[in-house]
């Protein structure tokens, strides 16, 4: 019994580990985006700051890969949710022998790496555009278009299992009894057989479109000369990081929470009526506030209250004049040291990150000409030694922790012209 | 005939306007989205890197110098096969490996609690806490790896204060940052094909072995590892698939001596300019993955249908 | 207004599975007909045939003589009662009853008031915006008769509605089913495979075994006077009794069985059969056989060894083993006698020959 115990307390201590190491990351960085220093850390801290929201909020390719992202992701679900259920049907209607190889066929895009499905959608309509000999404006050789194709091929066989699982639980015969009372088949499929699949239809959707809005594999091929939210990121990321990424990052974990917790609180309130209408008797301490703040409705309504208490710290927290002070403290601490610490200003260390710019993803396919490109002998061993200061810069900005903001007088205002300094131009 | 009786009968079955929703989305999902693209980039990977104007023209003819090129490299090549390309190939399938048994071992004790030993509201509880970092960008959380491991990251700061090393330790370019982030990107996808097969396991069988006196390492070696190896094959083929063909992670988290490669196709379709030759390698990945997904299946005794889930 | 439905010649096949032999019955209007087997019999295959559910291999079903091959189930005029009744549980129980005039297009008020009028002819006036999961099971079955009844068709088909009832409320549903078809007047065909409800309700019967239609009788009939031993040993209980034919005369056959000579009653259509000295069976009812002394019969007597008594109440089971080593039950009514026989004992045995039925086996 003893030693059953112990393995409980080791498999509790686990698991309690294992959610550290889930939420630990997200925290930090969630934590970044309030600090003012120019590059993300929790240490040292700088100033409480909320203006990394106002340089992401002003950071039009973000903005741009936005929108792309959620036309994307409305074309996907659009394309895929349909895709799906039909799928889902006809796996009920094929033959056994024909059923293994018809799902086999849908199921692999699953199975395939998302760069393949990426190239092989690029590829083809690339090549049927070369036989039509469309023009690079025609919608062969639309990122956006081929990324919802591209990202609909896999994002169908989610649906499809999502429908599949639900219709597992139809009874078909209640399909028979529609016809039998002289519905259409039509008539059948719109009055039966979609209301009992709507809240399915409803995760299909919500899922499909998460999961074209964090794709990032298939569509960096598909999306040819546009970007989306994931490939603006990625790009952000690789070359220079600044904590509005953070603040991006935080916005979701927030938006991720309460769709959360509203996903809960309906599944409550739907099990909650369930058993009402079972005992046929109206549950009247329905509201009362002790409940209420413990639901996950009152939970909700925490958070934004949370919200809403940061917003107005902000405003009431005067991040300028901190700054102000922090900046004369490191002045003094300047002239105090020696001058063998180089001062690196971050001038001079954000252009290092810079260089790199011509290998944005963002580069046109205007073509598969072989022409002179900057690292077409990329896998020489030289070359490859090259490539890799790049990424060493890309960790050294860390370095510069001490001195960042020392040639900014006015880093309470952040231009966008900063954030360029840091975001790779697209060219 | 077989065919034309099961046509009849489709139609008959869903009248027509439903027939031709199913049929027409089935068929440009089957047909226009997965067959054609793949067999077009095969295709492709068979052909020499022309400039447009010559694509279907007469030096527009088969050739296996892709393939050859990931073997052997360029003609000049003074080795006798290609070194980097070939390196990092294998590097890539066997970090791959290496993060599958990870999050294999890492997710096991997980779904096992998720399972069998938590009760009701915990168990939901444990499932949304799982569920929730995963709705978050993949991008997003390879950069939390990044601030987490970066030399002025919160690990070094702690391990300096406490004394356990004195000059910051890159993380990165020991790949230490990239196998947790790889790792990290997986867990939900480990978790739940074990959860699912563990969850139908009769408690009863181990509330019988405990009373026969088998040690709790005996009861997961010899009756709740075997039942739910199911869910075991499928997790280990999704997370193997997804990290051999992650691309974001080793962009953002890879150390500079460490090409992933995906990195590599990537670079032949944008830098590179050799759309034929990315072609190529892709193919290749794609072959590893379903060998992979074949040797799995093969191992473990399960069906397709059993992975795809 | 009733509708006559006739099967011709039905054949039924799946691949190499055969579900229905030549089927050939003729339902006239108006009649509570009903097909009764074992599961697996081809009933169910049959209703929805008739149904339009499934189309036959060979054969025709012709409705007041028309054929209705091609014709899709919603155009049919029969309405089905399924077995789990299959109502739409999205929807409120009016709706449910309503569906049927919905999809043809019927307003909304008319809707409501035929679904009111059905509820009260359900007695379940007013509980038309209930959900069906609020209803009882009883209920649920009387939802899916007024829905299938709303259409108004011209055959209304059940499929073992009453199966998922307890004993009690199925009997009680029993009476009542007859009691609308009464009302509404047109066709009933119900599908069972539970005697009691068939024998029961219907005007008349087919027996169904392994897709063939063994005997279409009123229910008197089938128990009576079988005319195939599928049918006699299915219908209610039997002693069945196997031999040879010795010889056959007018109305009456004799067989040579391991318990001795008995003479029983053969039918016009079986005598053919039995001519000749084919195998044969001589079949009794438990409640045919008696124990000597007390009854009159010479004949059809023997002995049997009394191995165990089952009191009911009303009637008084025995369990009984003839010399050949057979198992026997015989059935008496509890008319205030005290049984002189223990178990063990050697009990005589006779029953009378017209209560007794000859039929030919299968070589």
């Amino acid at each position: 019994m003893k030693s059953a115990q112990f393995l409980r307390v080791v498999l509790g201590a686990y698991i309690v580990l294992f959610f550290a190491y889930l939420f630990g990351p997200l925290i930090l960085m969630s934590i970044t985006a309030f600090n003012s220093s120019e590059f993300p850390r929790v240490t040292p801290w700088d100033c409480f700051s909320t203006d990394w929201f106002n340089v992401l909020v002003e950071d039009k390719r973000i903005m741009t890969g936005l929108r792309n992202s959620i036309i994307i992701g409305f074309g996907v679900v659009c394309l895929s949710v349909p895709i799906g259920l039909a799928a889902a049907m006809m796996l009920t209607q094929v033959g056994r022998r024909m059923k293994s190889f018809f799902y086999t066929v849908v199921v692999s895009p699953i199975l395939v790496p998302g760069v393949v499905l990426g190239i092989s959608t690029l590829i083809f309509w690339d090549r049927l555009g070369t036989m039509f000999d469309a023009s690079y404006n025609s919608v062969f050789y639309n990122g956006i278009f081929l990324s919802i194709l591209g990202q609909s091929t896999f994002v169908s066989a989610y649906c499809m299992l999502v429908f599949t699982a639900r219709l597992q639980r139809f009874d078909p015969v209640q399909e028979e009894a529609a016809l039998d009372l002289g519905a259409t088949n039509a008539q059948a499929f719109v009055k039966i057989l979609l209301p009992f699949l709507k809240p399915a239809i409803g995760s299909a959707a919500v899922m499909a479109f998460l999961a074209s809005f964090e794709n990032y594999n298939t569509t960096i091929f598909t999306i040819v000369s546009e970007s989306t939210l994931t490939t603006v990121l990625a790009s952000k990321v690789r070359f220079g990081i600044n904590p509005s990424i953070s603040a991006l990052a935080v916005i979701i974990v927030v938006l991720t929470l309460i769709c959360a917790i509203i996903h809960e609180a309906m599944k409550r309130q739907e099990a909650r009526r369930a058993q009402a209408a079972k005992d046929e008797r109206v549950v009247a301490d329905y509201a009362s506030v002790g409940r209420f703040a413990t639901s996950p409705w009152g939970i909700v309504l925490l958070v934004f209250l949370a919200g809403l208490g940061t917003i107005w710290l902000a405003t009431r927290y005067d991040t300028a004049s901190c700054k102000m002070r922090l900046q004369d403290e490191r002045q003094l601490r300047l002239e105090q040291s020696t001058p063998s610490t180089p001062a690196v200003t971050p001038g001079a260390a954000t252009p290092g990150t810079t260089t790199p710019s011509t290998t944005t993803p963002t580069t046109t396919p205007s073509g598969s000409e072989p022409a002179a490109k900057p690292y077409q002998g990329i896998f020489a061993p030289q070359n490859l030694d090259q490539v890799a200061p790049k990424d060493e810069g890309e960790a050294a900005p860390a370095g510069e922790g001490k001195s960042d903001g020392e040639s900014k007088p006015y880093q309470g205002i952040f231009a966008p012209q900063n954030l360029d300094n840091v975001a790779p131009k697209s060219d | 005939m077989a065919l034309t009786a099961w046509f009849q009968h489709f139609f008959k079955k869903n009248g027509i306007v439903l027939s031709i929703y199913l049929m027409s989305a089935v068929l440009l999902w089957m047909v226009i989205m997965i067959i054609l693209p793949q067999v077009f980039m095969l295709d492709f990977s068979f052909r020499f890197n022309l400039p447009p104007g010559k694509i279907g023209g007469e030096e527009d003819v088969y050739t296996i110098s892709n393939y050859r090129f990931l073997l052997f490299g360029s003609p000049g090549n003074p080795d006798p096969y290609n070194v980097i390309d070939t390196t990092v190939f294998f590097r890539t399938i066997l970090a791959a490996i290496f993060v599958t048994v990870f999050d294999l071992l890492l997710c096991y004790p997980i779904a096992y609690a998720l399972a069998i030993v938590a009760k009701g509201g915990t168990a939901r509880l444990m499932v949304l806490s799982l569920i929730v970092p995963f709705w978050i960008n993949e991008i997003l959380r390879a950069f939390a790896f990044r601030i987490l491991f970066g030399s002025s990251g919160v690990i070094n700061t702690v391990g300096m204060t406490l004394g356990l090393w004195d000059t910051p330790f890159d993380f990165i370019k020991a790949d230490i940052a990239l196998y947790a982030g790889l790792g990290y990107a997986y867990i939900l996808l480990m978790i739940f094909p074990i959860y699912n097969a563990m969850e139908s396991l009769d408690r009863n069988q181990l509330e019988a072995a405990r009373d026969l006196g088998a040690q709790w390492w005996r009861i997961h070696w010899r009756i709740v590892i075997p039942f739910s190896k199911p869910g075991i094959a499928s997790g280990c083929t999704m997370v193997f698939m997804l990290s051999a063909g992650a691309l974001a992670a080793p962009q953002i988290l890879g150390g500079p001596s460490s090409l992933w490669f995906t990195q590599i196709i990537y670079q032949w379709f944008n830098t590179g300019g050799n759309w034929p030759r990315g072609s190529a390698y892709a193919i290749v990945l794609l072959a590893v993955c379903i060998l992979f997904v074949l040797f799995m299946m093969r191992v473990f005794k399960v069906r397709i249908g059993e992975i795809g889930r | 207004m009733s509708v006559d439905v006739k099967l011709e010649d039905v054949w039924v096949r799946f691949g190499s599975f055969t579900a229905v032999k030549n089927a050939n019955v003729t339902i006239r209007g108006g009649e509570f007909f009903s097909f009764l087997g074992p599961s697996g019999c081809g009933k169910t295959t049959l209703l929805r045939c008739i149904s339009g559910f499934q189309e036959p291999t060979d054969g025709k079903i012709l409705f007041d003589g028309k054929n209705m091959a091609g014709i899709g189930p919603n155009k049919r005029p029969t309405a089905l009662i399924f077995q789990n009744l299959a109502l739409f549980p999205l929807m409120s129980v009016a709706d449910n009853i309503a569906f049927g005039l919905e999809v043809r297009g019927i307003g909304k008020a008319q809707r409501r008031k035929k679904a009111d009028e059905l509820l009260d002819l359900i007695a379940l006036p007013g509980q038309g915006d209930k959900k069906v999961g609020e209803l009882s099971g009883g209920q649920k079955q009387r939802v899916a008769i007024a829905r299938a009844l709303a259409v108004e068709p011209e055959i209304l088909l059940l499929d073992e509605p009453l199966s998922a009832l307890d004993l009690k409320l199925r009997q009680h549903m029993r009476t009542e089913l007859r009691e609308i078809q009464k009302r509404v007047g047109i066709t009933f065909i119900y599908i069972t495979h539970d005697q009691g409800e068939a024998l029961t309700m219907s005007d008349r019967v087919a027996v169904m075994s392994e897709g063939v239609i063994e005997q279409v009788a009123d229910s008197v009939t089938l128990y009576d006077r079988p005319e195939k031993p599928f049918v006699a040993s299915f219908v209610g209980e039997n002693n069945d009794f196997r031999g040879r034919v010795t010889s056959v005369s007018e109305g009456y056959a004799e067989v040579e069985t391991s318990e001795g000579l008995f003479r029983g009653r053969v039918s016009e259509g079986n005598r053919d059969a039995l001519s000749g000295s084919g195998p044969a069976s001589i079949f009794v009812r438990p409640e045919a056989l008696k124990i000597a002394g007390t009854a009159t019969e010479a004949s059809n007597a023997f002995e049997a060894n009394l191995l165990q008594e089952e009191f009911e109440g009303n009637m008084r089971h025995l369990v009984l083993e003839s010399k050949g080593g057979q198992r026997l039950r015989m059935t008496l009514v509890n008319d205030g006698h005290v049984l002189d026989y223990g178990p063990g004992s050697t009990v005589p045995v006779v029953f009378n020959p017209e209560l007794a039925i000859v039929l030919p086996q299968e070589a």
